[in-house]
């Protein structure tokens, strides 16, 4: 009895070490495989589009002879607390698909490699030319170097409905004062249809809209060189669109009373039941009106982008594609970027789920898709020529990042429409918690 | 004293386990205080600086945001557990009696207990809608109201309105542990006391309420400390708005860590309020110890 339960003592210990080992040594195998390539993408959030990405990516792995790449999607509201956990951990993914500044704020902490040879390769064979705008890879330049490149565009617009429009004899709106004219037309409460639905709440999607109004008035975050200008030069450019915006649910009242909680997909949701006459959307909309409302596309239009009192301008949002500069695969990983980003490649993402996936070249919009798929054409043609970065007139800086992921220009947004707030302090006191980044 | 050679045994089995537990929570712990004292600011160079004390002075000292924030998880805890505890023991009451169909309730009961946070916070989030939520138009129904009510953009009401989510969340977990506790008063008690012509809620204050008091400080203190450090149903439901009025230290501290990237800064207020837990789980525990007339 007594010989048997020492065995079998031994055997336990044995086996919670060799576990212990087996595992650490598991972890360094892989770590050192030279043709095993990671990626993580945070635009590819629907099972249609990962199936689709994971289609190109076996494409890759058919023409590189003994490569793999494991591909992970990442669920967009971990992004950043998954990107913070892997740079801290030392984890990161060989190449990854992020939000618009962590590139730079990665490169910041030293753990970006630098992408010019890509870029360079992009200018020599007439790639860069095809990129839709050039604040899409501009943006990434930081300290004389290319720290992601563009592959994705994620598209802000405004929707409206043309039989409403028609009903009420009032033509797309071309510029701020005919757009306020019509959304306050249009307004029928009695019937329960709005006239402008837009989030307002305490998230992201609130400072994307604003961006855009700021862009028409003249504002911005930055000036050309980088410095921040949000509430000193730009004030009053900033404040003008903050005012014109928050006034559609204060003055004119032709919003929801309760847009200080929305998100992106409230005011979504409203215009597929037909309760609003213009609305915010982001490229999902088009998806979702595809799949849950059929019937209602042929009587919803892309707004052109609105002739504002300084620019006809909209926000972008280009994504970038980076690699880990501890990635004991650096080349396959430039490999497979440079691979991944190629006239046609992509183009099962736009084909899988049409409308949350944008192309960054200007050659991909001659394909079927975009030619055939409705609203497509429309956002081709009324949105993507005037998109350009947050960050302009400047170029990248890191502290972009900060500004954009703790909603320091949603809050004015969401403090106005609370009534906690006149545009003018909003505006102040988010200049102020941006200029801590700055100090 | 020596081990036996069975105790030794036992040792070695459970040190992985230990191992474990060390890594997963002293070594965290012990980094973070270390980030605590560095600059950790990701958008800024020289990130492992060392500044001592400086982030928790910004905290305490300068930057208002963590006093309000402070206020409001105060405000969110006590509101989420007195009315979880409440609303537990008045169904644990209802459950303790001889009712038909008791059990089926019981596991009905149970049901928001075993739902995720995540999808806790969708269904709530669209419950509250104002134009398109289940409550709104119930309460049109009913002729209650004739414009909706504004549960998660109104300054007032957006705190109220996460606190009923979490309390939804919590009662279930109250409702069992305070069930259990009410099956052990013993009966002879209530028989005794009404014979000497003490009246049910005579009976409930003097008989039932002192019996399951321990569990009672167990029970809330726990969900107490898990409602002051959770961060995902206000996070997803308002994001801390309108205007900040749901703004809580973790959706806070989430905030400068995750997004603003400022590990050192976060690390601080996450050590600040680690210390707020501790203190006021132990003036809690002091206060609702045993009396020396019931040892």
């Amino acid at each position: 009895m007594s010989d048997s339960m020492q065995i079998n003592r031994r055997d336990t210990l044995a086996l919670v070490l060799s576990g212990f080992v087996a595992a650490a040594l598991g972890g360094k195998v892989l770590a050192q495989d030279a043709k095993a390539l990671s990626f993580w993408a945070v635009h590819t959030g629907t099972p249609e589009l990962q199936a689709a990405m994971q289609t190109i990516i076996n494409q890759f792995i058919k023409e590189k002879d003994g490569a793999s790449v494991k591909f992970e999607a990442v669920n967009g509201a971990l992004v950043y607390p998954k990107f913070l956990t892997a740079v801290q951990g030392q984890s990161m993914p060989d190449v990854a698909d992020g939000y618009s500044y962590h590139p730079l704020q990665f490169a910041a902490l030293d753990q970006m490699l630098p992408l010019d040879d890509i870029i360079a390769a992009w200018k020599s064979n007439g790639l860069l030319a095809q990129v839709v705008n050039e604040y899409a890879y501009k943006k990434f330049l930081w300290k004389d170097h290319y720290w992601a490149v563009p592959w994705n565009l994620d598209i802000r617009a405004i929707y409206y409905r043309k039989d409403l429009l028609e009903k009420a004899g009032v033509k797309p709106p071309t510029n701020w004062d005919e757009f306020q004219a019509a959304a306050i037309k249009l307004n029928d409460p009695a019937n329960g249809t709005f006239g402008f639905v837009f989030p307002a709440g305490n998230f992201h999607i609130a400072q994307h809209y604003y961006m855009m109004f700021m862009l028409q008035a003249g504002g911005s975050i930055l000036d050309k060189d980088g410095n921040l200008v949000f509430g000193t030069t730009s004030k009053d450019a900033n404040v003008q669109a903050l005012t014109y915006l928050t006034d559609f649910a204060l003055k004119h009242k032709v919003t929801p009373e309760g847009i200080a909680s929305y998100n992106t997909d409230e005011p979504h949701t409203l215009f597929i039941q037909g309760r609003a006459a213009f609305v915010t959307g982001t490229g999902g909309l088009i998806s979702r009106l595809l799949k849950e409302a059929p019937d209602m596309v042929p009587n919803v239009g892309v707004l052109e982008v609105l002739q504002g009192p300084k620019a006809k301008l909209a926000a972008g949002f280009y994504n970038p594609l980076f690699v880990w500069k501890y990635s004991p695969n650096v080349e396959l990983a430039k490999e497979f970027v440079t691979w991944l980003v190629q006239p046609g490649r992509l183009q099962p993402l736009y084909t899988a789920y049409p409308g949350n996936c944008w192309p960054i070249l200007k050659s991909e919009f001659d394909s079927e898709v975009f030619k055939k798929t409705p609203l497509l054409a429309e956002v081709i043609q009324k949105v993507i020529p005037f998109t350009t970065d947050f960050a302009y007139p400047g170029t990248g800086i890191p502290q972009m990042g900060a500004i954009d992921g703790e909603k320091m220009f949603a809050a004015p947004v969401n403090e106005v429409i609370a009534g906690t707030k006149t545009p003018e302090q909003a505006v102040l006191d988010a200049h102020a918690k941006m200029a801590k980044l700055f100090t | 004293m020596a081990l036996t050679r069975r105790a030794r045994f036992a040792y070695m089995l459970v040190l992985p386990s230990l191992l474990l537990l060390t890594m997963l929570n002293l070594f965290p712990l012990a980094q973070g205080t270390i980030a605590s004292l560095q600059r950790q600011n990701m958008t800024r160079p020289n990130p492992y600086e060392f500044v001592g004390l400086a982030h928790y002075a910004e905290a305490l000292f300068s930057e208002g945001s963590f006093w309000s924030s402070l206020l409001k998880t105060c405000i969110w805890t006590i509101g989420s557990v007195s009315g979880a505890y409440v609303l537990g023991l008045a169904l644990a009451l209802l459950l303790n009696l001889d009712i038909r169909g008791r059990n089926l309730f019981r596991a009905l009961f149970l049901v928001p207990w075993v739902i995720p946070d995540v999808v806790t916070a969708l269904v709530w989030k669209w419950l509250y809608n104002d134009e398109y939520g289940v409550i709104n138009f119930l309460l049109r129904q009913l002729h209650v109201i004739n414009s909706p009510v504004h549960w998660l953009s109104d300054l007032n009401l957006a705190m109220p309105s996460v606190i009923l989510a979490q309390i939804w969340k919590l009662y279930p977990l109250m409702t069992v542990v305070l069930l259990a506790a009410l099956q052990n008063v013993p009966k002879e008690l209530h028989e005794a006391a009404s014979l000497d012509g003490a009246r049910p809620w005579q009976r409930f204050f003097y008989v039932t309420l002192p019996l399951i008091r321990t569990t009672s400080v167990s029970i809330t203190l726990l969900t107490g400390i898990w409602t002051f450090q959770s961060f995902d149903l206000v996070y997803l439901l308002t994001g801390g708005g309108p205007a900040d009025a749901t703004q809580i230290l973790p959706t806070f501290i989430y905030q400068k860590a995750f997004f603003t990237l400022d590990l050192g800064y976060a690390s601080a207020l996450g050590l600040l309020m680690l210390l707020i837990i501790l203190a006021i789980s132990s003036l809690y525990l002091f206060v609702s110890r045993p009396s020396r007339v019931q040892a």
